[in-house]
């Protein structure tokens, strides 16, 4: 009894908690593994078993460059996207000035306004970018960064402003007195304290980009240049829906890979992070 | 601005690995700073190349001010806050205050574009071919900068060259002094060559491609000085009307191709005065905050739940679990959503042959609305798993340890230690997710798109939220109304604003705690 | 001086994207004035599948006149991005989709007209030309035409049913031995769908938009909400879940050819496309026309015609009228598109020289013979959503006349707003 009030609930919950998530995945597993897999079977063991779906994925679309161009797209855009939402959020935590209150809650409007409406606009800037810097433009990684990292102030800076918050005042104050400049205050004392943070952070913005579907639809039309989550959406429009699902399905599996890499990597950080900062505060 | 960390007076003499650190990031910094005037003068070429001096203008002034921002020793926060705010400005307050823009016009399919390019579609719509007309063979040719047409006649064989003034039987094919342009280089002078027609008794030859010419004639024409456009044939005559831009005949008959014009504030009285918003809108409304509040609630519960259920050190397959709990998120969600619609099927669904039920999810509106909030626990509780775990991690262990040694439950020290400091570091996170669920269109839109509907109103569904029910009355009419769509998200975006800034202010109050 | 390193990271990390932007146009400026002076470009939109099989063409293309030839695939809202993309001056030169998006191009300006010669019309079927006709003018070049029939698995049907009711009857027997679980797959879904629900509304003596004297839909003359539709309406409500059950809400796009071809129904609703599906899976099959009501009209499905259209604000115009107007219109081209997409090529001559291998085209292009133009006036738009919303409802099991009510009054509110 011991055992189960100090593990054994974990244990249940945890259980529990990857029951209903794996549930919507293994009927996908199972799709992706059955030949003719489509979206209405209604089982979750396939009635054949092959590697056919995912031969074709490989073999028969571009999805090793969709692959590349997700995985490189996402990790430029979450990583730098970080890093501005960390600077702005060391502003907002730490530092005192006019507007401070107003450029968070700002912030958090601006997320607000429908995107679908914003295509348009958006439309207007990159035709005039792609006329002047092509290199930039539609159908580049470059322009696809750029126009994801508009949201790097967004959701992010309001997370990491949140922890920013919660590490005590003193530990600055001491540094500066110690002679830290304000640079040293924000490498040295709080991005190691508040590491756990900035690694879920940039899951959460890698992850986040590598599923964004609207804009990359818009922006990458090559098909070369298209991203995982537009070329797959490509397989299964319209009439294709049906023929395609086993296929789709597969890709989607391979998707969460490089999400499930980032994971395995920032994990120890997230982990970790307490003892590595808590020794130096 | 002044800061409490700025200024000399907080400066102190830094500490020996201070200096090598800022020698190092001096260099850095002079690195960087070079690489700035470096874009710049590359981004300057096409602008000068272009003529396009307001924009160098632009980009001189934000260099110049990125270099004195990172060199003067002032303005410490905006050092910290400028280089997300460029891409913030550029890329999402420019277009968002664009669009509320237009919710002053009448920006929409058929007005979309300005007047000059509606009189221009009209005119090319209303080309004909001369009935009865030869076909005649063409290529296009230059001498120097001079463009023309080199027609043939198939029947006869006659060979012309048809320029402004009309045509001029040749003898020779190519005539002597002209080149053929390949399909490459006309192609380079496309505008040209569909504008280029040359003049006949009975209408004009225009070019169909660059291989065929047709005699045709433009039957409709505008004409400026009654600022209206004419049918040559019949005779009707369709006047500008600058208030609803398009061009309107005296018996109400109106081109279809209008312009974009300003109209007030006529969309927003629409919003206000429209039955079918009027009659909807209290439900929806309602229904969108249970939504809202629903999805963010319940991901964050279940989250935590997992969180703190994996934070024991002691457990083993932590790192498994949490691997197979981050799986759903890590998933395209577009995909997941359109899974989950088909697992929901009433005959074909895998829940009910799993449950061995038979019902009807998504055609009753209350097990719709279940249905979607189970979907959206499914796809949102990866996130707040993972940001809690990161939160408690934060935590610094002695305030945990503190409360053991008091001998306080393990339950009363979380309430009591973790989970106000969790709340203060969540807290602007719930308020957002809020606010992004309140308009979580695909959320919706991929699995029920807004229904079951009653049968006597196609128009708001049982689980349509203010946006979803937006983008029906907006784009599901003859064409899309932007401008419209505009002023409804304007309305909607006034009561999100409000809400999140009320919740907002109340978040002061916990972030002086630890200020 | 006090350094500042956060900010000049920051400034420099901005500063690498566009450094790398910079590494990457080392090589578009070498290319792209000569493009401009010896060949010009031509960017073509479409969806996925169809930009694969334009691929070998529009690179013949490219090679035969000198140019370089681009084919772009725009996954979602085609019709949209189309638009807003040329207003802003980024789209392509050619856009290949559906006819029904005529009326909307031309009230947007986003389409020129195309000048066929009489030898080219003569040589497209009589109703895909007739598709791409809009206020007298010819907007497009059609390409291949689809329309909807009745799939049926031989091996349960041995017979085409002349009748609706003859099909319930036998759907009901193959149901009742065990042979099938559905009697029908005509998807609908939880919200309908106006497009496949449409030969059975036809039949019942519905109609959607009236015609004036030239032939022409007339949007002032709606349909939905007259008697007729009512009836029809009725018709589909006693086939619904509280009649027949051969029309189900449950079946949706998702599933319909997948019961099909997983041969727990017998007779399917579809089109050209569901015929790889069932190919694939082994079945016996046949097509026919959709069959009327008893003593109804005929079930008379919507045509569609994959069109190729100029785009007005491209870069490369004449080039790409061109393409459209003296490349596209080649059987060979059709012939192979037809093979990377197996729907009814609207050439003649391509038609013919598919049939002699392929008895389904013959098939199709049987069943759709009286097909009628999907309308392509813009106030068509406004029908799809409610009409099918009202569809879903009496299969339901809603009063037809109520929902008939409601949906006029929505279509008719958003045609004259």
């Amino acid at each position: 009894m011991k055992w189960f009030r100090d593990t054994g609930w974990r244990h249940l919950v945890a259980v529990l908690a990857v029951i209903f998530s794996l549930g919507p995945i293994l009927f996908v597993l199972s799709a992706a593994l059955n030949p003719l897999g489509t979206l209405s079977s209604s089982t979750l063991v396939p009635s054949g078993a092959s590697l056919d779906n995912f031969t074709r994925l490989l073999s028969g679309t571009s999805f090793p460059h969709w692959f590349l161009n997700s995985v490189m797209i996402a990790g430029l855009a979450s990583l730098t996207s970080i890093f501005l939402s960390a600077l702005a959020a060391f502003a907002f935590s730490r530092r005192r000035f006019t507007g401070r209150r107003t450029g968070l809650l700002f912030l958090l409007l601006i997320q607000m306004f429908p995107q679908f409406l914003a295509v348009v606009a958006l439309f207007l800037i990159f035709s005039e970018i792609t006329d002047l810097w092509p290199g930039i433009g539609f159908n580049t990684w470059w322009g696809m960064i750029l126009l994801y990292l508009g949201g790097a102030l967004g959701v992010n800076t309001w997370l990491m402003k949140g922890f920013f918050d919660t590490v005590p005042k003193e530990l600055d104050e001491s540094a500066t007195v110690d002679g830290a400049s304000h640079t040293g205050i924000f490498f040295r004392i709080l991005l190691p304290l508040v590491s756990p943070i900035i690694a879920v952070a940039g899951l959460l913005a890698f992850i986040g980009t590598i599923n964004e579907f609207l804009l990359a639809n818009l922006f990458l039309r090559d098909g070369a240049s298209k991203t995982l989550a537009v070329g797959l959406y490509g397989l299964v429009q319209g009439s294709d829906r049906n023929t395609n699902f086993g296929m789709f399905c597969a890709g989607t599996l391979l998707t969460a890979i490089p999400t499930v890499g980032v994971f395995l990597y920032l994990q120890r950080y997230i982990v970790e992070g307490l003892s590595a900062g808590a020794v130096k505060g | 601005m002044t800061t409490l960390l700025e200024g000399p007076a907080t400066r102190a003499l830094p500490a020996p690995d201070e200096k090598s650190a800022s020698a190092l990031g001096q260099g850095i910094k002079i690195v960087l700073l070079g690489l700035v005037v470096a874009i710049a003068v590359w981004a300057a070429f096409p602008l000068v190349q272009a003529e396009y001096w307001a924009g160098l203008g632009l980009l001189v002034a934000a260099t110049a001010g990125l270099l004195y921002l990172y060199l003067t020793p002032r303005h410490v926060p905006a050092k910290y806050l400028v280089p997300g705010t460029i891409f913030l400005v550029v890329f999402q307050i420019f277009p968002v205050l664009y669009t509320a823009s237009t919710a002053f016009t009448n920006f929409g399919d058929g007005h979309r574009g300005s007047k000059a390019e509606a009189i221009t579609a009209i005119q090319t719509a209303s080309v004909t071919r001369v009935p009865g007309s030869t076909e005649y063979q063409l290529k296009i040719i230059t001498k120097g900068d001079a463009l023309a047409f080199l027609i043939t006649d198939p029947k006869s064989g006659q060979v012309s060259i048809g320029d402004a003034t009309g045509l001029k039987p040749v003898g020779e094919n190519p005539p002597t002094g002209w080149t053929v342009l390949t399909a490459g280089q006309a192609s380079a002078r496309s505008r040209e060559i569909t504008d280029f027609a040359v003049p006949t008794s009975t209408g004009a030859i225009r070019s169909s491609g660059l291989s065929r010419a047709y005699e045709g004639k433009a039957v409709r024409a505008f004409d400026p000085a009654s600022d209206s456009i004419r049918d040559t044939a019949t005779g009707k005559v369709w006047k500008a009307d600058d208030a609803i831009g398009a061009f309107v005949a005296e018996d109400g008959d109106r081109l279809a191709q209008g312009w974009k014009v300003g109209v007030g504030l006529a969309n927003f009285t629409r919003v206000i005065t429209d039955d079918t918003i009027a009659s909807s809108f209290l439900g929806t409304l309602i229904w969108d905050f249970v939504f809202a509040i629903g999805s963010t609630g319940g991901t964050f519960l279940l989250g935590m739940c997992c969180a703190i259920a994996l934070q024991s050190t002691r457990m083993r397959f932590r790192g498994l679990y949490r691997i197979l709990m981050v799986l759903p998120y890590a998933m395209p969600s577009f995909a997941m959503l359109l899974v989950w619609r088909d697992m929901f099927n009433t005959d074909f669904g895998l829940i009910n042959n799993v449950l061995g039920i038979h019902v009807d999810w998504l055609g009753t509106p209350i097990t719709a609305q279940l249905a979607v909030l189970l979907v959206q626990l499914w796809l949102g509780y990866p996130y707040m798993f993972l940001v809690t775990t990161g939160a408690l991690q934060a935590i610094p262990a002695e305030l945990t340890d503190a409360t053991k040694v008091d001998g306080a439950g393990p339950f009363q020290a979380f309430r009591a230690i973790k989970l106000p400091l969790l709340l203060v570091a969540l807290t602007p996170l719930l308020i957002s997710s809020f606010a992004f669920n309140f308009n979580n269109f695909n959320a919706i839109y991929l699995t029920t798109e807004g229904g079951p509907f009653p049968a006597d109103n196609p128009n708001a569904g049982a689980t349509d939220l203010l946006i979803t029910y937006t983008y029906r009355l907006a784009f599901g009419g003859s064409g899309a109304q932007y401008g419209f769509a505009a002023a409804i998200s304007i309305f909607i975006f006034l009561i999100v604003a409000v809400v999140s800034t009320v919740s907002f202010r109340r978040t002061r109050a916990q972030e002086e705690v630890y200020s | 001086m006090r350094i500042r390193t956060a900010g000049v990271i920051a400034a420099s990390l901005l500063c690498l994207v566009g450094a790398a932007a910079c590494g990457d146009s080392t090589e578009t400026p070498s290319s792209t004035p000569s493009a401009d002076k010896a060949g010009g470009e031509l960017v073509i939109w479409a969806d996925d599948k169809r930009s694969a099989a334009l691929k070998p063409f529009a690179d013949k293309f490219g090679q035969e006149n000198g140019v370089t030839v681009k084919i772009q695939a725009i996954s979602k809202d085609q019709q949209t991005t189309f638009l807003t993309a040329s207003q802003q001056g980024s789209g392509p030169d050619v856009m290949v989709g559906a006819h029904d998006w005529i009326g909307n191009l031309v009230q947007n300006g986003a389409i020129d007209p195309v000048q066929l010669t009489d030898a080219q019309k003569t040589g497209l079927q009589a109703g895909a030309l007739k598709a791409v006709t809009f206020n007298g003018q010819t907007y497009g070049v059609p390409y291949a035409t689809e329309n909807l029939g009745l799939i049926r698995n031989t091996e349960l049907a041995p017979a085409a049913p002349a009748t609706m009711e003859d099909l319930v009857a036998q759907g009901k027997k193959l149901v009742a031995a065990k042979k099938a679980s559905e009697i029908l797959c005509l998807q609908s879904g939880p919200t309908g769908d106006a497009y496949h629900a449409y030969p059975l509304y036809a039949s019942a003596g519905g109609y959607l938009f009236g015609t004036t004297s030239s032939g022409d839909y007339d949007a002032k003359d709606l349909g939905v909400g007259k008697p007729g539709s009512v009836a029809a309406f009725e018709k589909l409500r006693s086939l619904g879940e509280k009649g027949d059950g051969a029309l189900k809400r449950s079946i949706t796009p998702d599933n319909a050819v997948a019961t099909f071809t997983g041969k727990k129904c017998a007779f399917l609703v579809s089109g050209p496309w569901a015929t790889a599906d069932a190919k694939k899976a082994g079945i016996a099959y046949d097509i026919s026309a959709v069959p009327p009501f008893a003593g109804g009209k005929e079930a008379t499905p919507f045509l569609g015609v994959q069109t190729f259209y100029v785009a007005a604000k491209g870069k490369s115009k004449a080039l790409a009228q061109e393409f459209v107007t003296n490349y596209v219109t080649t059987p060979e081209l059709a012939v192979a598109l037809y093979q990377a997409d197996p729907r009814p090529p609207a050439l003649t001559t391509a038609l013919d020289q598919v049939k002699a291998t392929d008895p389904d085209v013959a098939k199709w292009a049987d069943a759709g013979k009286n097909a009628l133009p999907l309308p392509a006036i813009p106030e068509m738009a406004a029908i799809w959503e409610p009409f099918g919303k009202a569809e879903a409802a009496v299969i339901g099991g809603a009063d037809a006349k109520a929902t008939v009510d409601a949906a006029a009054k929505t279509i008719s509110a958003a045609i004259t707003k």
